[in-house]
């Protein structure tokens, strides 16, 4: 996995991914729908709030990301299996960290290019308001941290299954799970518990973010559920040969 | 003969509770094509997949190309070239994209990739489709797209799982070609279910079923080895019953069973209306003498018989001898047992010993 052959295998995969997003309908209608949620969560809020600020509109992009991750992420393994791609790509010469890797970066890759699209939205602000830009720029890192993360867990769901209704369904259900995960703190009393599912809480953790903070300990979090969900990814490739 | 590149030894393969290969052993040298062949479900499939590395064994030893399959598959990879029964197609990549993804991956030099490319096309006739998408592409175009793909950065060993399903006659044709030219400098291992494929192109064959390997041999030593008896068909004009007492009385004849040729033609019906009409005339009148005299009748009468024989060398002209210096005889042929049957006997023999383990 080491070494330029390393390098090499990893970068086939995604340059294969990312043919594979932009040759179908997928990146674009993802990058669509996104936008337009975007687009309205932005209008709607800017003319309620009357600020010029983002911290609503993430929020909801948050939401919105959660449900249009499974979208992306839910063909990366199971079309390689109903397709019966998979015998292709376990047979070449490809470790399945290479695969894992290569898949994720494709993957990440839409992720970031929604991301920048949204950025549409600062220039009215910047133009007609004073946004503090250190604070949106904070919760746009949360949130390609966030999608980082939704992604690497739906990659993982997508490797159990050759069904891709069945991938998007299951990430879906986790996801909302580590979303609302926070709200468990109310009905709480031990202090232990109420930390454990702060912890746990993709949106707590967001919603620092958001608000300017850029903690070392939301961004270990995010980049270790990625690190967790794709080992499991690339062990269970390992195991099921 | 130089050493194997793909060797198996006693490879078991379990799914949870039940054994789908028992305990399998042979190999495949370079510059061998060896056919491996076998009913539905025998596990031709689970094999070659072990070869390839897409699965691992659960007990025994796979090496291709002197590397372990269980350990250093990664780097055996890069020797393999594999087809599975399903050509591993990417429908929305062009045939171009997907040959250079796979050439990439095989580690072709990047400035070797567009010969590469050009070679494989033009063995497995794609220039044609060279920038189509994959999805419009024909069953016949997908296959021989899928023979490419294993054909990039020619690799020591080929692996193909039913490489001409889907292709017609003509393309048949070239496809063998191509493997047979392949296998000149190569190993190749190819599944199949067309007999004669085996014996125009394999130097050896490998009959497994059930997951147990029942034989590997040459195709000539299989049919050689299979039966004792051949037969050889004779039409001749004759009496019936003198000639069936001249037959058995040669050495080496060990059977005879006689039909008239008119029940024959009746039955076989390889022949136009226009000989039917010509022959019309004398055939019934064989036939109503055969009636009203049936045993001992002398009469002539065109029939044809096949003498079952064994081994022995000059039987046949001892029977043309015999048949032709009392009678008339109209055509004379060596019928040697063929692969079908061959491979009929091993498998059909092997689910009686499955069922007296069980």
């Amino acid at each position: 996995m080491t070494g330029v052959g390393g390098m090499t295998g990893l970068l086939a995969v995604y340059q294969k991914e990312m043919w594979t997003y932009f040759r179908s309908p997928i990146a674009y209608f993802v990058v669509a729908v996104f936008l337009l949620g975007t687009g309205y969560f932005f209008l709607y809020n800017i003319f309620l709030t009357g600020s010029a600020g983002m911290d609503t509109t993430l929020q909801n992009m948050g939401i919105l990301l959660i449900t249009l991750i499974p979208v992306i992420s839910m063909r990366l393994f199971s079309a390689e299996y109903s397709a019966r791609t998979m015998e292709l790509l376990s047979t070449l010469p490809l470790t399945p960290w290479q695969i894992v890797l290569g898949k994720f970066l494709g993957a990440v890759s839409i992720l970031l290019l929604m991301t920048v699209c949204t950025m549409v939205n600062l220039i009215p602000l910047v133009l007609y308001g004073n946004p503090e830009l250190l604070t949106i720029l904070s919760g746009y890192i949360g949130f390609v941290l966030l999608g980082m993360a939704c992604l690497a867990i739906g990659q993982f769901f997508s490797a159990l299954t050759q069904n891709q209704i069945v991938a998007a369904l299951v990430t879906v259900a986790v996801l909302l799970a580590f979303w609302w995960v926070g709200h468990a703190q109310n009905f709480q009393n031990s202090p232990a518990l109420r930390a454990l599912v702060g912890h746990l809480s993709f949106a707590l953790h967001y919603g620092d973010f958001i608000r300017g903070l850029v903690r070392s300990e939301a961004v270990t979090f995010f980049l270790v559920t990625c690190a967790m969900a794709l080992t499991l990814n690339a062990a269970w490739l390992q195991w099921r040969r | 003969m130089s050493s194997p590149v793909i060797a198996l030894e006693s490879v078991v393969k379990r799914y949870g509770s039940r054994t789908i290969i028992h305990g399998i052993s042979f190999s495949v040298a370079k510059g061998e094509i060896v056919g491996f062949l076998g009913p539905n479900g025998a596990g031709k499939t689970t094999t070659m997949r072990m070869i390839a590395g897409a699965t691992a064994a659960s007990s025994g030893k796979v090496s291709v190309a002197g590397f372990d399959m269980a350990t250093q598959n990664h780097q055996a990879a890069r020797h393999i070239g594999y087809l599975p029964e399903h050509p591993p197609l990417y429908d929305s990549l062009q045939v171009d994209a997907y040959l250079r993804f796979v050439a990439k991956v095989k580690g072709v030099p990047r400035a070797g990739v567009a010969n590469e490319l050009d070679r494989v096309c033009t063995a497995c006739r794609l220039e044609s489709v060279y920038h189509r998408e994959v999805y419009k592409l024909s069953k016949g175009f997908r296959q021989r797209l899928g023979l490419a793909q294993a054909l990039l950065g020619s690799p020591q060993v080929l692996l193909l799982d039913e490489p001409t399903s889907g292709l017609d006659p003509g393309q048949i044709q070239e496809t063998r070609e191509v493997i047979r030219a392949f296998g000149e400098q190569h190993a190749v291992l190819l599944s199949t279910h067309i007999l004669p494929e085996v014996t125009m192109i394999c130097q050896r064959v490998a009959i497994i079923n059930n997951g147990r390997l029942l034989a590997v041999d040459s195709p000539q030593g299989l049919q050689r080895a299979s039966e004792q008896t051949s037969s050889v068909l004779l039409h001749v004009r004759a009496p019936e019953q003198h000639l069936r007492a001249e037959l058995l009385a040669i050495a080496g004849v060990v059977g005879v069973s006689v039909q008239a040729f008119a029940d024959a033609a009746a039955r076989s019906g390889p022949y136009s209306d226009a000989d039917a009409a010509t022959h019309s005339g004398p055939r019934s009148d064989a036939r109503d003498a055969a009636n009203s005299a049936p045993a001992t009748t002398d009469e002539w009468a065109s029939l044809i018989v096949e003498c079952q024989v064994d081994e022995r060398d000059g039987v046949e002209a001892a029977i043309a001898r015999a048949v032709a210096t009392r009678w008339q005889l109209l055509k004379l042929e060596r019928r040697q047992p063929t692969l079908e049957n061959v491979f009929l006997r091993y498998v059909s023999a092997a689910p009686a010993t499955e069922e007296l383990a069980a």
